[in-house]
């Protein structure tokens, strides 16, 4: 029981950042029907900052967030207004084309700075754990999980109360529409690739004391945000959240019942159901 | 003789109802007007009929078989044809390789296809464009390659959705001969039109759609005069 | 707007075509004789290599329109399968290539039932997914596939035809009469389905599925046999390439860069043409050697724009034989956003609006 309760633990704290990966692939597809092949690469180069701030400037990564927010938020704003503009009309699959491209370059110019090898953040509470009823609770995970609750909380506050939220749900929602109504489309979709960048890479900066460092890792990522998101509703952020919990404890669940090597092709094949059975997801339509 | 039987069809999309219980038949070799206000259902009361979706309930028959859940694939192979109410030319592909591809679904030779396709466009007198690519050609002659790739299944009902949808009248007319053309050839029509003038002409009979039902059936002189069919237009074109 | 030359059934070769094709095609016949190197011998093959599996995608991608990003798998199970027969089973590649042929068209069969009913980039999606597992299935399936250590091959027993050794693989050059043949293959397979009913179908179910559909089109047969078609040669590109090399692991065959480089040769040489594989395999093949090999760096060098001594230098000497796949990447912002038609298709509208002028 305890074992179940324990990987329930740690699958539900891990799918908090899982979560938050998904709501920011979510916010991009729902504002811009892009599917971002790149966003696992942004929270690898979200980690790679947080490293840096830590390991140059002796900044914890959990108060790097402050940092990273508005750093990851300008980057994926560029990207968008220098590339992904351009395509917004263009064939999905020649987006995505173009996406896999940019992903490609994020990963192999980290590659080439600063060399494939792992590099670990280890902190002083980097493998702490705090006991909650007889359950062993990562601290990292813990914190993690908090700060991403607070920032999906902001985050939902931000897209319900103010005028750029709303007109960020209304281009979602119509683009065509929310055009005519008035609402600079382009600066939407600039701001959404924005937020969904700022928080890959926060994603990025609250793992990176719990996993390897490397320019690959954003690869697994990428293809794990696109379950949940598929799971939850394109375009949903209820719907991301509750996917990212379910991956997070069926990924836990998996490695714990299964083996840690196929935890992963749970994750897939839970992802081709899905795709087969209910393609809307969870949430079902595209409004966030 | 009774070639398209259209037998209490209703379409549900979630809780609305886009067709309700409209029944009518198609007699072989007529033209049949189908109107009605725009969202009436005209375009689903298709897509039920070829097998884009199946409807919710009743029954389409064709040529004496029933056509339930049948495939567009299938139902194209068994005879019956639609074009599109938003043109949908195979844009990189030129004008005779669109007809051919039409054509391709009777023979398996590229020759004869060839030449089943080169009789159409012949008909549709697009011969100036063979080897332009579909995507670049303007509307009126995107309505005329549609049509004249759809007459390469050689059809024996073909369904036309608004196909003067966006023309001129000089275009309009064109497409108006053509319809004559093709009734001469034997094929029955059903054609979804706005232009009044035009399925006035052209019409042996005339199914009015409403708010998904079927409001009144007759012939264009029977629907002019009925008031119900006057109000459902009241503030459309006429 | 021009006609596009990648119209299908588009009649009659141009002598002139024709012609260079013949003499590339004695040239690239005579050129073992003639260099020894077995450095060029390899470079052909890469990009023999490049040109089949380019060539593959091209048919299920490029005609048919639906973009596989998981071609990997088919990859992978011919690699695997050949290697496994002839390592355990001392069963030769020249047959164990077939049963690889026969496992890839079951798994194509399988993987078409899941992913053709999406559409679009989820079709995209479910094609990653599934490499994946496969991938990740070859990790873990030691007893099978020796996981991640891979299988190594000793080598390979020689070819014997009615006694007589035609050749005992100790040498490049007849990998490179394989690579010339299967290459030359798949060219004339995709040449065969433009000029064919099949042509026709894939392009309609390219250009709309939806009218393909209500033309007699079934979307399911004619995706599948693109499908299969693409999944063998793909799956003969790799048995070649596990007994050239003589070692596969999971992350060489079956990984998701393969898959994506896959897609490039086409896309940067020209999608849904007969030679617009090729023409990527000729950019991509080379530039990679080039950057692998620090040919660009030494002639920055030699050119004077770099100084060997300086910091740039050092840096470009030590770093970019590691970019190639950072030169993908470019490649691939490069093409989609200014060359959708690739290099071929760049290319021929230059040479349409050069022409047209003199006329």
């Amino acid at each position: 029981m305890i074992v179940f309760l324990q990987s329930l633990m740690s699958g539900v704290l891990i799918g908090g950042v899982y979560a938050l990966i998904g709501i920011g692939l979510t916010i991009i597809f729902g504002v811009m029907r892009v599917i971002n092949f790149a966003h696992g690469d942004i929270l690898m180069i979200g980690m790679y900052l947080t490293y840096f701030l830590f390991t140059l400037l002796g900044i914890d990564p959990f108060l790097s967030v402050v940092i990273c927010i508005p750093v990851m938020f300008v980057f994926g704003a560029l990207t968008q207004k220098l590339f992904i503009n351009r395509m917004l009309g263009a064939l999905p699959q020649n987006q995505i084309l173009l996406t896999i491209g940019l992903g490609l370059i994020m990963s192999n110019t980290i590659m080439l700075l600063f060399t494939s090898d792992y590099k670990i953040l280890t902190t002083t509470y980097s493998s702490s754990s705090v006991d909650l009823a007889g359950i062993s609770v990562s601290e990292p995970l813990a914190i993690s999980f908090v700060i991403t609750a607070v920032i999906t909380a902001i985050l939902y506050w931000f897209l319900m109360k103010t005028d750029t939220g709303q007109a960020i749900r209304a281009t979602a929602q119509d683009r065509e529409a929310a055009q005519l109504m008035g609402i600079n489309v382009r600066w939407t979709s600039i701001l959404a690739f924005g937020i969904g960048s700022a928080l890959a890479g926060t994603a990025g900066a609250l793992i990176s004391p719990t996993y390897y460092i490397f320019p690959q890792v954003g690869s697994a990522f990428t293809l794990k945000a696109f379950v949940i998101t598929v799971l939850g509703g394109m375009g949903s952020i209820v719907g991301a959240t509750i996917g990212g919990i379910i991956i997070g404890v069926t990924e836990s669940m998996s490695a714990v019942y299964i083996s840690s090597g196929w935890k992963e092709v749970v994750v897939y094949v839970l992802f081709l159901l899905v795709l087969l059975f209910k393609p809307s997801g969870l949430m079902g339509t595209s409004r966030m | 003789m009774v070639i398209l039987e259209v037998k209490n069809v209703s379409k549900f999309f979630g809780g609305l109802a886009a067709n309700s219980d409209v029944s009518f038949n198609v007699e072989q070799g007529m033209i049949m007007g189908l109107i009605g206000p725009n969202g009436a259902g005209k375009t689903t009361l298709f897509n039920c009929i070829t097998g884009y979706y199946p409807p919710s309930r009743g029954d389409v028959t064709f040529d004496g078989r029933r056509m339930n859940g049948l495939q567009p694939n299938q139902v194209c192979k068994l005879g019956m044809a639609r074009t599109w109410q938003k043109v949908r030319p195979l844009a990189k592909m030129s004008v005779l390789d669109n007809v051919m591809v039409g054509a391709l679904c009777r023979t398996n030779s590229l020759k004869v296809a060839r030449e089943l396709a080169m009789e159409q466009v012949k008909v549709v007198r697009l011969e100036h464009r063979l080897n332009f690519p579909a995507g670049g050609l303007p509307i009126g002659e995107r309505k005329k390659l549609e049509v004249a790739r759809v007459l390469a299944t050689q059809p024996k009902l073909l369904l036309l959705d608004e196909i003067m949808g966006g023309l001129n009248p000089a275009e309009s007319d064109e497409i108006i001969k053509l319809i004559f053309e093709i009734k001469k050839d034997g094929i029955t029509q059903v054609v979804i039109e706005h232009d009044m003038k035009a399925i006035m002409r052209i019409s042996e009979r005339i199914v009015v759609i409403n708010s998904g039902e079927k409001l009144a059936e007759g012939t264009p002189a029977e629907i002019v005069a009925n008031p119900e069919v006057v109000e459902a237009y009241l503030g459309s074109e006429h | 707007m021009s006609a596009n030359l990648s119209v299908a059934g588009q009649r009659g070769v141009s002598p002139l075509g024709l012609g260079l094709f013949a003499l590339a095609l004695v040239a690239l016949l005579l050129f073992p004789l003639f260099v020894n190197s077995p450095y060029a011998l390899h470079m052909m093959i890469l990009l023999f290599l490049s040109v089949i599996m380019g060539e593959s995608w091209n048919i299920l991608g490029g005609y048919a329109g639906q973009y596989s990003v998981g071609h990997a798998a088919y990859f992978g199970v011919g690699a695997y399968t050949t290697m496994i027969l002839m390592t355990a089973k001392g069963i030769p590649p020249w047959f164990g290539a077939w049963a690889g042929v026969v496992m890839v068209i079951g798994v194509a069969l399988i993987i078409g039932s899941i992913c053709f009913r999406l559409r679009g980039p989820y079709f995209v999606l479910a094609s990653i997914a599934v490499a994946e597992i496969m991938r990740l299935s070859a990790f873990n399936l030691k007893d099978l596939t020796n996981g991640a250590e891979g299988i190594l091959a000793v080598s390979v027993p020689p070819l014997t035809i009615g006694g007589t050794v035609i050749t005992d693989f100790l040498s490049k050059v007849p990998f490179y009469y394989f690579g010339l043949g299967l290459a030359l293959l798949t060219i004339a397979v995709t040449w065969a389905v433009e000029h064919s009913k099949l042509g026709y179908f894939f392009q309609a179910i390219r250009e709309d599925q939806d009218a393909a559909h209500s033309l007699g089109i079934s979307l399911t047969l004619y995706k599948n046999i693109a499908l299969v078609i693409s999944a063998i040669f793909t799956s003969l590109a790799g048995s070649y390439y596990a007994i050239y090399v003589g070692f596969v692991d999971p992350n060489t065959v079956l990984p998701l860069d393969l898959s994506v480089q896959i897609v490039l040769i086409s896309i940067i040489g020209g999608i849904g043409t007969l030679f617009g594989p090729v023409v990527g395999a000729l950019v991509l093949v080379p530039l990679s050697e080039a950057l692998r090999s620090n040919l660009i760096t030494k002639a920055l060098f030699s050119i004077g724009l770099v100084s060997e001594s300086s910091k740039i230098g050092a840096f470009l000497q030590e770093n970019l034989s590691h970019a190639h796949v950072l030169i993908y990447g470019v490649l691939v912002v490069i093409v989609i956003l200014f060359m959708p038609e690739g290099v071929l298709g760049f290319v021929s509208r230059l040479v349409h609006k050069i022409t047209r002028r003199d006329a």
